[in-house]
């Protein structure tokens, strides 16, 4: 259908754009909806496109751009066996126009344009959008530089992708079609634009723009030149690294700016030089060889030219992160060697950038969330702590002996200087801890397994003199930098300071859970957390419950009020070391579970409004788990108390469709239903048909725990629906039927259609056995992958085990006539080795014993020349390799990659149920059972089965068998 | 050159032990190239240079008889009836055709010289005239490969085939250079050459008395007659040939030797028959010896085809251990030129993907030092082919063999080179890394290693590739975390302890 490109629509157009942007959701939604309903018609695009150009309303403007950009994200991409979302026409229209219009359009709307350009050329450049190189390097004589800049933020982010991709034939095509067509123009726009500098030295404006320019210049040369140094950039590397050269020694009072947090336009291009230089330095060092000793000169003098602004942070990171990359290569040592230059460095390089400066302070106090993660989690690679930290360790790599000399004397001066004034002088302590931690880490490495101390200082002694009096101190609010270096002291040291020592700490740090600084109780829970997860002999926890059984209260309580302190309400390492201390004391925790499991449902009450933090809400409800699987083996009564107080939640998470909670719910649901006993309660009967409802389904993420619940409903409740909700069996197969036609989800389809043939009555589904193999049949044909194969194999055997080899041969030779050779002809007998997992394996087994033994017409039709090969692909099964292979055109199945990938599944560990083995009381030893199995088909009819074997199963196999028959002490008559 | 195709070494990975055959890295003539062509790399075409001063007796003699002349007064000479006259302006056009900086192969093309100078080398009155213009025909036959196909299309090729059997050695001299030059133009060319049958004429022309730049010459051109696939020259061509190369193997000057073994590299460079068939006339020894040279030119192409013997079948790379390859290439992983280290690591790298008794010959050769070596300090491109050899060690070997590989201090030049600006490298070091943590798991060792790999700085690494932007990269980090560094949430149930192997633990932990 197409929508006519008339001023009534453009005017329909602007009204339902202007409602989006109400924030009244009654409004918005609507709109929303409606322009998702007509984005399929022809021309909308082309309207979005007319109106981001022509509308006098700018907000008008720039909202369409961003639709318009979001609806090539959603659109422009065609995904195999899915209609084309947009007409060739549009598509067309809309590549010979979008340059232009980007080009044209004000900055607000040439970012969405040039967004959008790069989606699309992600998926058309080059072959279907030939004359966009063109294009964009023709704008480059146009003089004017905010086209320019267009241009190259454009090409940027179409090329930036050769930073991260796989080398193949396609990229590299690609990428010599981008070289033949852009490089030289590059070049030549580099070299005009920095003539265009100095010749506008005076003008702030100007350089502003040409400064853009560059540093978007110099991200191209990054993305050019990463794959492999081309021949042209080589030819002209003298060119571009003069120049880069001269960049980085530059300054120009009219481009430093006075704010201290964000980087200049100065700052990011010697940056991105510093990323340059460090590429080639890593990379085509050959080439670049003799470049490199004066890009070492100007980056190190640059260092230490540059203050201690927020602002310099990524142009000094990079600048060390590429000293520290050079000066471990054994042919640049002589830069390094001098001890002057060592001292030097240590001194103007290191130890300023590893000194608590004002913006660390400020953004441990306020923004502690953010230091958090840069401090603990290693995501502080662009600090410039971290960079000093890979520094210290690139140096050690040939001069340990006198860096560690040089450091020793600054770690002990600091504390002296400590000493004199704490209270002024704590960031003097702070610095020295911070010292000992990134130098002994080093040492470490170099003497695995050992944990005493290394050159520097005893690591033991230091924690018993410098950090234990600070967190025995009686107040925990105290010096909070040092506290947190204290605690975080001791996660790093805790595998080489002694447990007697980490005893001691655990009631320090269960008292700074008390502490008011977020950072400080943060790192003591996930400490704790830590400490409660490390393993003693035997692969047991180094601390036993019993150990731990003094602080129980006051570390639950003090776990659960640190979750009521400011800023820490839905705080992730609480909750992990909540979920952990519960792990670690199991039945310890039994008499506090009440007051324990009423905390946590009013925590899940309050997140379940608005679930913003993924990890807190998982180890949530693995700590509901935890509670359950802990009180419920003691007593499984308790079940009852549980749903007493989760199912009012429960209900109100699924009812108001809470997205992110509700696989949890269906796990803990799981886990419930499972601990009971009898039969299966009403008021889980009540939910069933809810399960079923298509919606549910829709979401990928609910599949998983989905399929686990209606397992757990098959297994406990069978009878109860077979007898009291059998009119929604054919809604159970229904689900059956969707997921086995997805590829990613068939494995799911599976494991509820085992649990269908293992717990239902047969009678309960005996009208719809044969539908359900047809349906197997015909997803056989259309697309036979190995998963599948091997789930279908499974399912097979299993069901010859519930009802009989006969009852299986006749299904498949009542759907057709010899169609049961053919399955064991052309699927058991040569894919059978394919079935991988310890269960599988023995259900195909059991499931092909049956057939070999319990089956008549496998003995006297035309099926008994199959008798031999399928006994034969048995022992194969249980002394051959699994095989493995995968074929080729199955590489990129991907769960992640098929279209409408939503949320993941997140698994709950401690929802986890057993491996369930439905054959386990049946056959112990699958091998015995297999030659007790034959005897008895020998002892009635005597004489067949020793020919038999003896006259085609190859000598290897036939041992095999005799050892088995040995085995059972049984022999074949 | 060596460029690796990743996807075709990374698919034995995937497939371990499944299929030997495709375990190997072919050396993959990959049109596609960003960088220059390499230096020490063969050359295709060579032109005859005139020295930029030229011994000045020769000088005296040639001035009384040519003038410089003008493009058109050569052209008029070359088209003049008199055979003075033609000689002159041939040796002119020569002359300029083999100045230092600027030959105009261009313009002598255009002026349409080529049908004439074809001509003279047919008349056998005057060998001079028949020299001059195969001299010419040779340089504008070293150009692009359009001027090549012009001298290929004025018909040159029968005429310099009928010039070898002159009995003018410098006439035939430069006719086989000339058809070197067509030879080397591509597979085209090269078989109209070896159908013009020249192979056999060129073989007559090697005896005991052929003087050194003769017999540099006839090697430098069967060389290109070996050169270029798709297709490969003829199975019957190379049978000829063979032998001669076999012979010209044992000679002692040093650019015959390399031409020679050039020569057998590029016919090693494919298949598993074309390589049997050069393992079959018993080169290696020699070749191996070769690789000992202190002539980089000779020690490079016998390294490259001993390096494409090891991408055979794992009889053929047998056939160049039994010759002792392995005894050798630790000297030239250690070799100060980077080149060298790194074909020397390819051909490691080859040899590690065959089945474990040649692994353990790899280490009983000592080749795991300059490895971990290399992997710290050579060039990229070196540690790249480095990280290769561990990855099929890695796939290939034993137990027992992998717990050499830990102790000899791989991991932690690999964990170093997490940080590489390479998606792939990166990738495959994630996999060797899942790899040995699975076997240390099935050993119960894999606490220590991944204390090992932590306190190395690699659990930092893997965790920041988490969010990396290669997916495959990322995914591969983030199932490296969650099968063997997140904390194993045990359900109560402790799972049995498997066979423990208290060596393991005790020398993993003595590494020194």
């Amino acid at each position: 259908m197409a929508m006519e490109l008339s001023d009534a629509n453009l005017q329909t157009l602007t009204e339902y754009l202007k409602k989006t942007l109400d924030p009244d959701p009654a409004i918005r939604r609507p709109a929303e909806k409606f322009l998702e309903s007509v984005e399929g018609n022809q021309n909308y695009p082309l309207l979005l496109l007319t109106l981001l150009e022509k509308s006098q309303d700018n907000v008008i403007k720039v909202c369409a751009s961003v639709t318009f950009k979001n609806y090539i994200k959603r659109n422009w991409r065609i995904v195999e066996d899915e209609p084309n979302k947009i007409c060739e026409a549009d598509r067309v229209a809309i590549k010979a126009n979008i340059v232009h219009l980007m080009l044209s359009s004000p900055e607000q709307i040439q970012k969405q344009l040039s967004d959008a350009i790069s989606i699309i050329g992600r998926e058309d450049f080059p072959q279907k959008w030939p004359d966009l190189l063109t294009e964009m390097v023709n704008r480059f004589q146009s003089g004017d530089f905010h086209v320019i800049n267009g241009v190259l933020r454009t090409a940027h982010s179409l090329f930036k992708r050769y930073r991260h991709e796989f080398k193949s034939n396609e990229l590299w095509t690609e990428i010599k079609l981008v070289l033949d067509a852009f490089a030289l123009p590059l070049t030549n726009l580099f070299k005009a634009t920095i003539e265009l500098c100095s010749t506008h030295s005076n003008d702030a404006s100007a350089l502003r723009i040409l400064f853009s320019s560059l540093i978007l210049i110099s991200k191209l040369f990054y993305s050019l030149n990463f794959q492999d140094l081309p021949e042209f950039f080589e030819d002209n590397m003298e060119t571009w690294m003069n120049n880069f050269h001269t960049l980085l020694t530059l300054d120009n009072k009219l481009l430093q700016t006075d704010d201290e947090e964000e980087a200049g336009l100065l700052e990011l291009l010697k940056s991105q030089i510093c990323d340059n230089a460090a590429l080639y330095a890593q990379k085509y060092d050959e080439e670049f060889q003799r470049y490199l000793p004066r890009f070492v000169t100007a980056i190190w003098n640059l260092l230490v030219t540059t203050g201690q602004e927020v602002k310099y942070d990524l142009l000094v990171s990079n600048a060390i992160q590429f000293l520290a990359s050079v000066c471990e290569r054994p042919h640049y040592k002589n830069l390094f060697e001098d001890q002057n230059t060592l001292t030097s460095i240590c001194e103007k390089v290191i130890v300023p950038n590893m000194e608590f400066r004002a913006a660390d302070e400020e953004a441990f106090e306020d923004n502690s969330e953010e230091y958090i993660r840069r401090d603990l989690e290693g995501s502080d690679i662009d600090t410039r702590r971290r960079a000093a930290c890979d520094l210290v360790r690139g140096l050690c790599k040939f001069f340990e002996g006198p860096v560690t000399g040089i450091f020793s004397g600054y770690v002990n001066s600091m504390l002296q200087e400590y000493a004199k004034n704490p209270s002024v002088n704590w960031k003097h302590k702070d610095a020295a801890i911070y010292l000992v931690t990134s130098l002994a880490s080093k040492a470490q490495t170099q003497k695995h397994g050992i944990t005493q101390a290394n050159e520097l200082v005893n690591l033991t002694e230091f924690f018993v003199s410098h950090i234990l009096p600070d967190l025995k101190s009686a107040n925990v609010n105290e010096f909070p930098v040092l506290k947190a270096d204290g605690i975080k002291y001791i996660m790093i040291f805790r595998n080489q300071v002694p447990k007697e020592h980490l005893l001691v700490s655990i009631p320090l740090l269960i008292n700074h859970l008390q502490a008011e600084s977020i950072v400080v109780h943060t790192y003591a829970a996930h400490a704790l957390e830590r400490l409660f997860t490390m393993r003693g002999p035997n692969n047991a926890t180094l601390f036993t419950a019993a150990e731990i059984a003094p602080f129980v209260e006051i570390l639950l309580t003090n776990l659960f009020k640190a979750l009521t302190l400011p800023g820490s309400s839905e705080n992730e390492y609480i909750m992990k070391a909540i979920m952990r201390s519960f792990s670690l004391l199991q039945e310890a925790i039994i008499p506090y579970i009440p007051t324990l499991i009423t905390q946590l449902t009013q925590k899940l009450l309050a997140v379940s409004k608005n679930p913003s933090k993924p990890h807190f809400n998982h180890y949530m409800f693995e700590a509901i788990c935890l509670s359950i699987r802990i009180t419920c083996k003691a007593n499984p009564a308790a079940v009852v108390n549980f749903e007493e107080a989760l199912f009012l939640v429960f209900t109100e998470i699924l009812q108001n469709d809470v997205q992110e909670f509700i696989p949890y719910v269906f796990q803990v649901m799981s886990l419930l239903l499972e601990t009971h006993k009898n039969d299966i309660p009403s008021s889980y009967m009540a939910l069933f048909p809810h399960l079923l409802q298509p919606v549910l389904w829709e979401r990928t993420g609910n599949i998983p725990a989905l399929v686990r619940l209606l397992q757990a409903f098959l297994e406990r409740g069978s009878n109860t629906i077979a007898s009291a909700a059998a009119d929604k069996i054919p809604g159970l197969l229904g689900v059956f039927q969707k997921l086995i036609a997805s590829k990613a989800n068939d494995h799911q389809g599976f494991y509820l259609l085992n649990s269908i043939i293992e717990h239902m009555p047969p009678e309960s589904v005996d009208q719809y056995r044969k539908q359900i193999f047809i349906l197997l049949f015909q997803r056989l044909q259309s697309s036979r992958t190995t998963k599948f194969l091997k789930s279908f194999l499974v399912f097979i055997n299993l069901y010859c085990i519930k009802y009989g080899a006969l009852a299986l041969q006749e299904i498949f030779d009542g759907i057709q006539p010899k169609m049961f050779g053919m399955v064991l002809e052309k699927i058991i007998i040569p894919e059978i080795q394919k079935v991988s997992g310890y269960v599988e394996k023995k259900i195909c087994a059991v499931g092909i014993t049956k057939l070999l033994t319990e089956c008549p017409p496998m003995m006297d039709t035309e099926y008994t020349k199959l008798w031999t090969p399928l006994l034969q692909s048995l022992i194969g099964l249980f002394e051959l390799p699994e095989d493995d292979t995968i074929p080729d055109e199955e590489h990129f199945i991907d769960i992640e990659d098929t279209p409408g990938y939503q949320t993941a599944f997140s698994q709950l560990a401690f929802a986890g149920k057993k491996e369930h083995d439905p054959v386990g009381q049946m056959v112990n030893n699958p091998k015995v059972h297999l030659a007790q199995s034959l005897h008895k088909l020998s002892t009635a009819c005597p004489g067949r089965v020793p020919s038999m074997v003896s006259t085609s199963l190859n000598a290897e196999a036939l041992q095999y068998l005799q050892g088995y028959l040995q085995e059972a002490s049984v022999t074949l008559l | 050159m060596l460029t690796g195709a990743p996807e075709g070494r990374l698919r034995k990975f995937k497939y371990r032990g499944k299929d030997t055959a495709v375990r190997r890295q072919q050396r993959i003539a990959v049109s596609l190239e960003l960088r220059k062509a390499k230096k020490d790399e063969q050359a295709l075409k060579r032109r005859n240079i005139t020295p930029l001063f030229p011994d000045p007796a020769s000088e005296q003699q040639t001035k009384a008889v040519a003038i410089n002349l003008t493009l058109q007064e050569i052209i008029n000479g070359v088209n003049a009836s008199d055979p003075d006259l033609c000689f002159q302006a041939t040796q002119a056009a020569r002359k300029m055709l083999s100045r230092e900086r600027n030959p105009p192969l261009k313009l002598i093309i255009e002026a349409g010289l080529i049908p004439r100078l074809v001509e003279f080398l047919k008349s056998s009155l005057h060998p001079c005239l028949q020299f001059e213009a195969a001299w010419a025909l040779t340089n504008i036959a070293s150009g692009t490969s359009e001027q090549t196909r012009a001298v290929v299309e004025g018909g040159a090729i029968q005429p310099l085939v009928e010039l070898l059997s002159s009995p003018h050695m410098t006439v035939c001299e430069q006719a086989v250079w000339a058809l070197g030059n067509i030879a080397g133009d591509g597979p085209e060319f090269r078989d109209i050459v070896i159908s013009s049958n020249v192979i056999p004429q060129l073989r007559a022309l090697i005896s005991s008395t052929t003087p050194i730049t003769f017999l540099r010459n006839i090697t430098w051109t069967l060389s290109n007659l070996c050169r270029n696939k798709n297709p490969y020259p003829c199975e019957r061509a190379v049978k000829q040939m063979l032998p001669v190369l076999s012979r010209l193997l044992q000679h002692q000057d040093s650019e015959v030797l390399s031409d020679a073994c050039w020569a057998l590299s590029y016919l090693t460079d494919g298949c598993n028959d074309r390589i049997g068939q050069v393992v079959d006339i018993g080169v290696l020894p020699r070749l191996v010896e070769l690789m000992t040279s202190s002539e980089l030119n000779v020690l490079t192409p016998s390294l490259r085809t001993v390096g494409n013997v090891v991408t055979g079948t794992d009889h053929q790379t047998q056939v160049a251990i039994d010759a002792g390859m392995l005894s050798v290439l630790p000297q030239l992983l250690m070799h100060p030129k980077a080149s060298i280290q790194k074909e020397a690591a390819w051909a490691l790298s080859n040899v590690a993907a065959g089945p474990c008794q040649h692994i353990q010959q790899l280490i009983a050769c000592g080749m795991l030092p300059p490895l971990v070596a290399l992997l710290k300090n050579g060039e990229f491109k070196v540690q790249k082919e480095a990280v290769w050899t561990v990855a099929n060690f890695t796939t290939g070997g034993t137990v027992d063999q992998l717990i050499q590989l830990v102790r000899s201090g791989v991991l932690e030049p690999l964990v170093n080179l997490l940080t590489i600006q390479d998606p792939k490298i990166v990738l495959i070091i994630l996999d060797i890394i899942s790899f040995i943590l699975q076997a240390a798991d099935v050993l119960s060792e894999k606490e220590n290693l991944c204390l090992l790999i932590e306190e190395l700085g690699g659990l930092d690494r893997i965790e920041a590739l988490q969010l990396h932007e290669n997916r495959q990269v990322a995914r591969t980090a983030l199932n490296i975390i969650e099968n063997h560094f997140c904390e194993e949430e045990e359900n109560g149930v402790t799972l049995p302890a498997l066979d423990q192997d208290p060596e393991f633990l005790k020398r993993l932990a003595k590494k020194d």
